[in-house]
């Protein structure tokens, strides 16, 4: 956001001052510039410093005079003699360390008696224990502090009382213990507190109403069965907990605006939102938990955000979904027992959703004519369905089985350097299948979605044919396929899409030869070719030559055949190609269930004398052809 | 170039850069100083005076002016910034909302 605000000189002044260790030595013994230096430079100019590694103890120094907020999240190298230098800061404001693990109790008794400190992240600095905090109480100016998964214990968090000014206090991941958390009642201008994985249980939690103030709250992972009414609450949090009662008591009902109840587990399921303002609700998450009606919904007109994934929700229920009605725009169903027909019945409810995840689901292609008709959606997920990208036509036709032998046997030719069809007979030919065999390639509908820029159709049963359509999809800006039967033919159909920048076609039988001739769409940034078996290091560098501002993603080429075989499921490590080739260690990945991946089956020698086996088992008749080139 | 197109630039120690109007206004700050309705003498004699940039980063920032001017109109190369200037050509350009 700042980076904004500066004009173009300023960042090119800065990036000509953060070019290298001897461009700051140019510049550091400007004091009088340097004391001159108006405070978002300063800030400016270290976060560069920072950003490029040349900043060390005693330059930090330098900025004393002018620096009002520092970020040094995650810098290992952040100990007690940077905390000695930070602590002179005279205007200091804003100090975040997270994750510093050098940073201990006695490195913050620098910060002792700092007059403008309001802000202070030590979240993850392991080494912080209860004797740090006494250093902190003298900073009463601190208004936000987090102290997520440090080393406190409860002694050390009652010490906090005495911050009166505390707006924001991170407890999460600490033995916050109920008598602990009375003796934090005195600070009345809390308004954000995070309990997370703390020890808090109902008499803990009946002191929450004590705080006028407080607005946001997290219990989630704690033992709080009760929570009481808090009028003044707008974001709930309150997953993986077990509920008897939310906000029950006297008194305005809280204007709720989030709740997350994923993973929740409803002692008493129709009471669950009795006492819950609901009309205000913007976002509601009850992902995996414990609710079997869903009733509730039909209150909640003001949803934007709605996640339903892996909870018993199913076609039953989808009038209750489609009742939300006009100002949904984020919409999770995946892993549901939602259907085809469920989404026939959102249709035309939805006239606002931008994202829709149906992943996992039991919808096939007729949802996808659906889904056309909801004109704002952006983000489509609809991996792992049985979708294949057209109706379904009853028995599969001759014509198409030849038509999938053709690609497989132009397959073999190509990686041996043959062409005997080319990619435009081809896709003629897909015409032609559709044609005679009157295929509806299901695709085709999203066509009329104009802002669609995501679709992710991973672990589909959609094939180069039926993928068709989306060469006509000009703003999608990131597809994603993962499928074993796809081939160069798709790559090449999808050079088309002018605005796509993230492109993943995973497990697909990729040639280098195909790789070689593919023209990627000028905006293209990212390729993700994992699992791309036939694939060699020394294509995928010429094509990293040939095309240097695309990031290449793959396993590694320099191992050997057997090792790639067990190549297939998403790496452990998506380790850039250009940034390194280092070879990776390959986990055992749990196998697709959709199909039988042929890789497990051969050896690539295997696989290459079945090339020669094609030729012989060439007769037009029988689906054993197929079976053996691994098509089904 | 006629004298109206051009606008002069006067540093803290009284060195003068005349440069065309078009390029002074890459600055915001100049620009508004130039167009603004008010009556400044900024406005009536084409002369700024800056009591706080010295001549070298002024001279710095009038090349920054020509060289911003050939980059808007695609004439894509870098512009070179001496390490030793950059914290006070910082300034300047913040002054200038450049």
């Amino acid at each position: 956001m700042e980076r904004e605000r500066e004009s173009e000189l300023v960042r090119l002044c800065i990036e000509a001052a953060c070019q290298s260790g001897e461009s700051v030595q140019k510049w550091r013994r400007q004091r009088r510039s340097l004391e001159r230096l108006p405070a978002h430079l300063a800030d400016s100019l270290l976060r560069h410093l920072i950003r490029r590694r040349l900043i060390f103890p005693s330059l930090l120094e330098v900025f004393k005079h002018n620096a009002e907020a520092i970020e040094l999240r995650g810098e290992n190298s952040v100990d007690a003699e940077w905390m000695a230098y930070l602590g002179a800061f005279r205007y200091l404001r804003s100090l975040n360390v997270a994750d510093c693990r050098r940073v201990t109790s006695s490195a913050l008794w620098a910060l002792t008696g700092m007059t403008c400190l309001k802000e202070l992240d030590l979240s993850r600095c392991l080494k912080v224990t209860d004797a740090g905090m006494k250093h902190l109480l003298s900073i009463s100016t601190l208004e936000k502090l987090w102290l997520s998964e440090t080393g406190l214990t409860a002694d050390g968090i009652a010490l906090l009382s005495s911050l009166q000014n505390l707006s924001v206090l991170d407890l999460s991941g600490l033995p916050v213990t109920d008598l602990v958390l009375r003796s934090l009642q005195v600070l009345t201008k809390l308004e954000y507190l995070d309990l997370w994985g703390s020890q808090v249980s109902n008499r803990g939690a009946a002191v929450l109403k004590m705080f006028p103030r407080l607005s946001f709250l997290n219990l989630a992972w704690t033992g709080v069965t009760k929570l009481p009414n808090i009028s003044s609450l707008e974001c709930l949090n309150l997953s993986n907990c077990t509920i008897d009662s939310i906000l029950e008591g006297n008194g305005n009902k809280a204007p709720l605006a989030k709740i997350s109840l994923a993973s929740t587990t409803f002692i008493n399921e129709r009471e669950a939102f009795l006492y819950i303002e609901t009309s205000l609700l913007s976002f509601l998450d009850v992902s995996n938990s414990s609710l079997s009606r869903f009733c509730f919904l039909t209150q909640m007109k003001a949803l934007e955000h709605l996640d339903l994934s892996s909870s018993m929700i199913g076609d039953d229920s989808v009038e209750m979904v489609a009742c939300v009605g006009a100002n949904l725009r984020n919409l999770n169903l995946s892993n549901t027992r939602f259907s085809s027909a469920g989404v026939g019945i959102l249709a035309g409810h939805l006239p606002n959703l931008e994202i829709l995840s149906l992943s996992g689901t039991q919808i096939d292609d007729y949802a996808i004519s659906y889904m056309s008709m909801m004109p704002s959606l952006k983000f489509i997920d609809i991996s792992n369905t049985d979708i294949k990208g057209m109706y379904p036509s009853g028995q599969m036709n001759v014509l198409f089985s030849a038509y999938c032998f053709m690609i497989v046997y132009n397959l073999f030719l190509h990686a041996y350097g043959y062409v005997i069809f080319p990619s435009s007979v081809l896709a003629g030919f897909i015409q032609q299948v559709g044609a005679e065999t009157d295929l509806v390639l299901s695709l085709t509908a999203l066509q009329n979605l104009n802002h669609l820029e995501r679709l992710n159709l991973e672990q589909t049963q959609v094939s180069d044919a039926t993928l068709f359509p989306l060469s006509t999809f000009k703003e999608l800006i990131h597809l994603s396929l993962r499928n074993a039967s796809l081939t160069d033919v798709s790559l090449h159909q999808l050079s088309s899409l002018s605005k796509l920048t993230n492109l993943s076609i995973r497990d697909a039988v990729l040639t280098n030869s195909g790789l070689g001739s593919f023209k990627p769409p000028r905006s293209l940034k990212l390729l993700d070719l994992h699992g791309g078996w036939l694939l060699t290091e020394d294509a995928i560098l010429q094509f990293c030559k040939m095309h240097p501002r695309i990031e290449v993603w793959h396993e590694l080429s320099v191992i050997c055949p057997s090792d790639q075989i067990g190549s297939n499921g998403p790496s452990p490590s998506r380790t850039s190609l250009r940034a390194s080739l280092v070879k990776q260690k390959q986990d055992p990945m749990p196998m697709s269930h959709s199909f039988l991946d042929q890789r497990l089956k051969y050896s690539r020698e295997e696989l290459l004398e079945l090339q020669y086996s094609s030729l012989s088992l060439a007769r037009p008749d029988d689906s054993s052809t197929q079976d053996a080139m691994g098509l089904r | 170039m006629k004298k109206e197109d051009t606008v002069k630039l006067i540093s803290a120690e009284g060195f003068e850069f005349v440069i065309s109007k078009e390029a002074a206004m890459v600055s915001q700050t100049i620009r508004n100083m130039l167009t603004s309705p008010g009556g400044f003498a900024e406005t009536e004699h084409g002369e700024v005076t800056f009591p706080e940039i010295s001549t070298t980063i002024l001279e710095k920032i009038c090349q920054y002016f020509y060289w911003s001017l050939q980059y808007s109109r695609g004439k894509e190369t870098d512009f070179h910034i001496e390490p030793e200037l950059t914290l006070e050509l910082m300034m300047a350009a913040n002054y200038l909302h450049t």
